[in-house]
């Protein structure tokens, strides 16, 4: 548990931050190291060149400098507080050329990234393209999320029934490489639909969520998949992603992994799509995290399972604004 | 639909395109979502439409006042505050709902990135949107806007009747780049343009 507001303490709530790194930054950022370590092992070369684009996404950047610059006149935060001035160290950082896009809206922001990417390469605009995404957090972010009062002092129990939902936070970072013809696994069915119903919740009849995921259900007809959910913690929005994965991808397990990571935010399809590649790599899936609370429904999957006897994953997504994305991930 | 509205006052333009929204809802909006969400209204947004919204900055002086409420931050700012809102905004308020909707931010390539992505989306019509606003003290540290602007557009492949012009990206060796205001300047003026705007991409704009 760490206090909402760093250094200035704040309620407690639960952080799953970067070993050794304090919610507040520094400058330059501790999360920069993990960023280069991250892209010493990207594959190829060339990146950030024409035919090999590069797609940032995430949805708070350098935020934890703004806030250092703002509460504590720190101005050597400067250069890492708005998106295209962050993004901009971390392309010279990595060694990057100049075409580095930028996408962000909130939690659904790697897989904007994951989309523009995939039409690059189809459109035969790139050879191949490398999207990256991060989201570290800081006072900024947690100290919004517990204004909101969906981050408290308990810990996050995704698709379980209790008398109060709640949500936990994680720094994330992941990167994936977008490609005609290599690589082992394939992207098919990428789906977005924006409810912009209301700024924080989404349609109580849970229509939202049903009409992102039967954009992505046609490519997973006929298939045997299992379900990567979004699976924040809280209750409403929990019960509307089971209802709607149960009904359009009947017999699959649901799982969701924000109760071990935290939800990563802007990175979070790009994290947790690095999980569920492991996870099918490896045969066994990580089921919702253990504590008190019944499931919402009996496909939720209370336990690790087999990915064996699947031909893929439905892997979704959520944001502010009723925002959902979801995409079937299969071996090549 | 292009808006420069220069150096007027947020209450001032408020004041000049509350009328565009339902009465009472302009409270709560910021300058860019009152210029970017006019300006997108008048294309009157479908669900099938793709919306691509492009800013750099975002919402400066929603950022500024929520960094300015803590310790005690608002839930308001915070939501407020977020890259897509601008959008969001107009949309929220009209419960319009839409399939596919691409927030980007950038510096100078933005104009660049915004066109490509506009052009690979897959609807019929690509409705590109961007704009700034001009902070307080994040303009200071170069973290804001110097300039407020707003321009929409819709986008087709196949020309309609009405259509105010062409434009036409294609790989070419070369080197230039065109940031956000470069491209309102030629939306807001119809200034014809044939040159680089990304490293290997030329632009061609024309006008009807």
């Amino acid at each position: 548990m760490t206090g909402a507001l760093g250094r200035n303490g704040g309620d407690p709530v639960p952080l799953a931050l970067l070993p050794g790194r304090d919610l507040d930054d520094t400058s330059p950022p501790a999360w920069l190291s993990v960023l280069r370590e991250l892209g010493a092992s990207i594959p190829g070369e060339g990146w950030g060149t024409p035919q090999r684009p590069v797609f940032v996404t995430g949805s708070n950047f350098g935020v934890g400098g703004l806030y250092a610059l703002r509460r504590f006149g720190e101005t050597s935060f400067a250069a890492w507080g708005a998106p295209p001035t962050c993004t901009e160290e971390v392309r010279r950082a990595l060694g990057w050329g100049p075409d580095v896009s930028i996408l962000s809206h909130a939690c659904v922001s790697a897989h904007l990234g994951l989309l523009e990417a995939t039409r690059a390469v189809e459109a035969g605009l790139a050879e191949k393209a490398l999207v990256l995404s991060f989201d570290f957090l800081s006072p900024f972010v947690s100290g919004g999320f517990h204004a909101l009062k969906i981050l408290n002092g308990d810990f996050p129990l995704p698709f379980r029934e209790r008398e109060a939902g709640s949500i936990g936070l994680g720094d994330g970072a992941a990167f994936a490489v977008v490609s005609r013809e290599d690589g082992d696994f394939v992207l098919e069915g990428q789906s977005l639909f924006n409810e912009m119903h209301h700024f924080t919740a989404n349609r109580a009849d849970g229509s939202g969520f049903a009409t992102c995921l039967a954009g992505v259900s046609g490519s997973a007809g006929g298939l045997r998949v299992w379900f990567k959910g979004h699976g924040t913690g809280t209750l409403e929005a929990g019960r509307m992603e089971v209802a709607a994965a149960s009904q359009a991808l009947p017999g699959a397990p649901i799982t969701g992994w924000k109760g071990s990571l935290g939800h990563t935010l802007g990175s979070c399809g790009l994290v947790e799509l690095a999980i569920a590649v492991e996870a099918i790599r490896c045969g066994t899936a990580p089921g919702v995290i253990a504590g008190p609370g019944a499931p919402m429904a009996g496909a939720v999957a209370t336990e690790n399972f087999s990915t064996g006897s699947f031909d893929g994953v439905v892997c979704a997504s959520n944001a502010f604004g009723g925002a959902h994305a979801a995409f079937l991930l299969r071996h090549a | 639909m292009t808006d420069d509205p220069g150096r007027e006052t947020p209450a001032t333009t408020r004041d000049r395109l509350k009328a565009g929204f339902a009465p009472g809802s302009t409270r709560r909006m910021t300058v860019l979502g009152l210029i970017v969400g006019n300006a997108l209204a008048q294309l009157d947004p479908t669900q099938e439409d793709s919306v691509l919204y492009a800013s750099g900055y975002g919402e400066s002086r929603a950022l500024e006042d929520f960094l300015d409420s803590f310790p005690a931050p608002s839930p308001t700012l915070f939501q407020t505050s977020i890259h897509p809102s601008a959008v969001q905004q107009l949309l929220i308020g009209r419960q319009r709902a839409i399939r596919e909707f691409m927030p980007l931010s950038g510096g100078d390539l933005l104009a660049f990135h915004a066109l490509r992505a506009s052009m690979l989306a897959p609807s019929a019509r690509a409705l590109l949107c961007g704009g700034e606003e001009t902070g307080t003290w994040l303009l200071e540290h170069r973290l804001a806007s110097e300039r407020t602007f707003g321009f929409a557009a819709a986008l087709a492949r196949q020309p309609g009747t009405g259509s105010l012009g062409r434009v036409r990206l294609a790989h070419a060796e070369g080197k230039g780049s065109l940031g956000l205001a470069g491209l309102f300047d030629l939306l807001h003026t119809k200034t014809e343009f044939d040159g680089w705007i990304a490293p290997g991409w030329r632009m061609t704009l024309t006008w009807a």
